[in-house]
């Protein structure tokens, strides 16, 4: 309860109350017309599939917070919602800030042009603004170690490693205020994702906030401070990263019903 | 309950400019990897006018000039398949992003489709002289071509839309829209005259929403003629009706789409 008060002092970044989503999918796979037609009057196509089951959870300003999971627990709907692509049902959700979500490998990069063209490209997709593509392309090439030879080649001639490089450099280079971490740093060699961790520990000492999802115990344990672990939709618990990474190695080990 | 709901909303500013960037993006990538590039979207209605001209235009010996005739009503009917076939699939292409980042799915085919008429009036500047070439007037009625052009585009957007939301659930729609696409040509007048019909089934043809623009554009182009008030007034009609069908489907049908990439 203490590490509560203490934050009670911070702003507020993300707050969940009783958060209620889910979306509607095709009742025993509905795919073509065929059935559509046979099916529709008879039978309704669709039914309401409910991923998160009443969310609470709340996000500090300036702080890393862990997300775990089984999968299909929710997690990425609980990030989607974060980032207002799915809009939830009831409950509450606030979102203090622009999210800068960290895609998956090769997710908005146009395979047919230069790295250099995909640079103004994503980040024009990031919602950048022109003037800040410019102010910023040397940082990010930079900061993706590419070579001048590579920037300028076609994004499909890129190993997937390349493409992370690229990725990563493009999102961190305007300090987001949240930045979501979807397990993207598990390409990359070493060397990179140290520099991922390191840069991510920057922002959010300068502020930003930082919500890291990841199966890796080691890598959650060394970004995030607090984390959550989510079960069928709710959170079953927030508090200590060590103790939500302990939760989750026990919760692994325990057979499935 | 309803649901309480605060977020960081994205200008519009940023969307317009987002969808201008995808469009010229979409441009670019058209032709990046051929060799012919560009040349490439005036070969496919040329190689129709040529085929048309070779074998219509003995049986069709009472149409004056009919490669022009042909060629008028071919190069939008172009731009009509091209424009809503490419849109088609814009949505589920873009399932990584539209996963990821919040922007409206929409942006998609309408980039597409800017993408498909910068296409169209890039490819009218050869056309035009091949036009000229043929044959062809200019006069005052030449201006009227991009009222025409905006109509049409709005025909052609609502239409593009309303298949790309339907093909997100099913994926059918799509690849039947391909499989219709030569049934509506050869259902259009566009290589024949709409007077070769027999009067009995001249109705029929009326129902076909692409005749009247194609109509419209052939008068401006090869008869020179300002067209009437009545088909203005029915083109511009079919413009509001189809753009307002497919935008209050494709946002009607927007929250599914995430389950159904």
């Amino acid at each position: 309860m203490a590490e509560i008060a203490q934050h009670n002092q911070q702003q507020v970044m993300v707050e969940a109350k009783d958060l209620h989503l889910g979306f509607m999918v095709a009742k025993h796979g509905i795919n073509n017309m065929k059935d559509f037609l046979f099916t529709f009057g008879i039978k309704q196509p669709f039914e309401r599939k409910e991923v998160l089951k009443g969310v609470d959870l709340t996000i500090f300003k300036g702080e890393s917070f862990g997300i775990m999971g089984r999968n299909g627990s929710g997690k990425s709907t609980l990030l989607r919602a974060i980032s207002g692509i799915m809009k939830p049902e009831s409950g509450s959700l606030k979102v203090y800030g622009k999210v800068a979500p960290m895609m998956a490998l090769g997710v908005g990069l146009e395979p047919e042009m230069t790295g250099e063209e995909n640079i103004k490209l994503l980040g024009i997709l990031m919602g950048y603004s022109n003037r800040e593509i410019k102010d910023s392309i040397d940082k990010i090439i930079e900061f993706s170690e590419l070579s001048d030879d590579d920037i300028k080649s076609q994004v499909k001639r890129y190993s997937q490693g390349m493409m992370t490089r690229l990725t990563f450099s493009i999102t961190v280079a305007r300090d987001p205020e949240i930045l979501i971490v979807d397990e993207a740093l598990t390409v990359g060699d070493l060397g990179f994702k140290k520099k991922c961790a390191k840069r991510i520990m920057d922002i959010r000492d300068g502020g930003g906030t930082i919500i890291y999802v990841s199966h890796h115990l080691d890598e959650i344990k060394q970004i995030c401070k607090r984390g959550c672990f989510l079960k069928d939709g709710k959170v079953m618990k927030t508090g200590n990263i060590e103790e939500i990474a302990d939760l989750y190695s026990r919760e692994v080990s325990k057979k499935r019903l | 309950m309803p649901a309480e709901y605060i977020y960081q909303r994205t200008p519009l500013s940023k969307h317009i400019y987002l969808t201008w960037t995808l469009a010229i993006k979409s441009l670019k990538v058209r032709y990046k990897n051929s060799v012919l590039g560009f040349v490439w979207s005036m070969l496919t209605p040329l190689l129709y006018l040529a085929i048309f001209t070779f074998i219509f235009s003995q049986a069709f010996f009472d149409i004056e000039n009919y490669p022009l005739f042909a060629l008028t009503g071919l190069i939008f009917w172009n731009f009509f398949s091209g424009a809503t076939v490419t849109s088609v699939n814009s949505v589920i292409d873009a399932k990584g992003v539209l996963k990821s980042i919040k922007i409206p799915a929409i942006i998609l085919p309408i980039a597409e489709m800017i993408s498909s008429s910068i296409n169209l009036l890039l490819t009218f500047v050869p056309f035009g002289a091949l036009m000229f070439f043929l044959g062809a007037q200019v006069g005052f009625e030449t201006l009227l071509l991009v009222p025409l052009f905006i109509l049409f585009s709005m025909f052609v957007l609502g239409v593009g839309i309303f298949i790309c939301a339907l093909n997100i659930f099913f994926r059918d729609v799509g690849l039947l829209w391909t499989t219709l696409m030569p049934a509506i040509f050869y259902f259009t007048p566009i290589a024949y005259s709409a007077k070769l019909i027999p009067e009995k089934f001249l109705w029929l043809i009326n129902f076909n929403p692409v005749f009247h623009y194609i109509s419209a554009f052939r008068e401006v182009l090869y008869y020179n003629i300002v067209p009437s008030a009545q088909l203005w007034l029915i083109i511009s009609s079919l413009s509001v009706f189809f753009l307002g069908l497919g935008l209050s489907v494709f946002l009607y049908l927007e929250k599914g789409f995430i389950s159904n990439y």
